[in-house]
């Protein structure tokens, strides 16, 4: 194999409207990123759990209960794993600088606290095609 | 959906096993019956998560509430056999102190 061969950046994508099998399609798509090339457990683990937290959100709040259109793109390129999440949704409250764990009996609240713990980067945009979230995470351990 | 298989153990307690992932659609069936269950009269429960794939803050949630409504019948919930991937998400959220492991089903409730 060659150096170029080895930096092969690989790309699996998903363009869906959600619903009730929107969270499976999701890990099935981040799945086939993970066996097109190794990437560490721990590090699949994280996005794994990033992913499931934003695409949840996603689904529960960007349609207010009818389906958005999402497209999503897995990205492991040589140092970096990344996902990119656009859906047509309506605009959703974020307040990613307060994304603290909640007190210890809340039953909700912990999903973007989760998601800052496992990646290094998590940016949130909103345009008028919808909203935009990437989740960034170095690809080793 | 179909439920999570349920049994009834010694001393009155209910164990219950979610199989697969615990994110949103699972976790919304796992409460309702986690709720069932105390309503029942059984207050007393563990949450066999041996066959738990994986969880996220859908999950957790769902454990919190039937941990609360347990607790207010003066009862409890305990989990056991937690696989690698729930171990670590507990342990992110701090609720590992909530809710220790048990490392069986069987004596979770023997204290």
């Amino acid at each position: 194999m060659n150096q170029s061969t080895q930096l092969l950046t690989i790309e699996r994508a998903l363009e869906t409207v959600t619903g009730p099998d929107t969270l499976a399609e999701m890990q099935q798509t981040l799945d086939a990123a993970w066996a097109a090339e190794e990437v560490p457990e721990y590090t699949r683990m994280c996005m794994d759990l990033a992913v499931s937290e934003i695409g949840s959100n996603i689904i529960e709040h960007s349609g207010n209960g009818q389906p958005v259109r999402l497209r999503m793109v897995v990205t492991v390129g040589p140092e970096t794993v990344s996902v990119v999440l656009n859906d047509d949704g309506q605009p959703v409250s974020v307040d990613l600088a307060s994304a603290a764990i909640p007190e210890e009996l809340s039953e909700r609240g912990r999903g973007l606290a989760i998601v800052h713990r496992v990646v290094d980067k998590v940016c949130y945009f909103r345009d008028r095609d919808g909203n935009h979230w990437t989740l960034m995470r170095r690809r080793s351990e | 959906m179909v439920n999570f298989t349920t049994r009834m153990i010694a001393s009155n307690v209910t164990v219950i096993q979610p199989k697969g992932r615990l994110n949103m659609a699972a976790a919304s069936m796992l409460r309702k019956q986690l709720q069932d269950i105390v309503e029942g009269g059984s207050s007393r429960i563990v949450v066999d998560l041996s066959a738990t794939d994986f969880i996220d803050s859908s999950g957790l949630g769902a454990l919190i509430s039937g941990l609360k409504i347990a607790r207010q019948e003066g009862g409890d919930l305990r989990i056991a056999a937690t696989p690698k991937q729930v171990g670590t998400v507990l342990e992110l959220t701090n609720l590992n102190r909530v809710l220790p492991t048990y490392e069986s089903v069987d004596t979770a409730f023997d204290d």
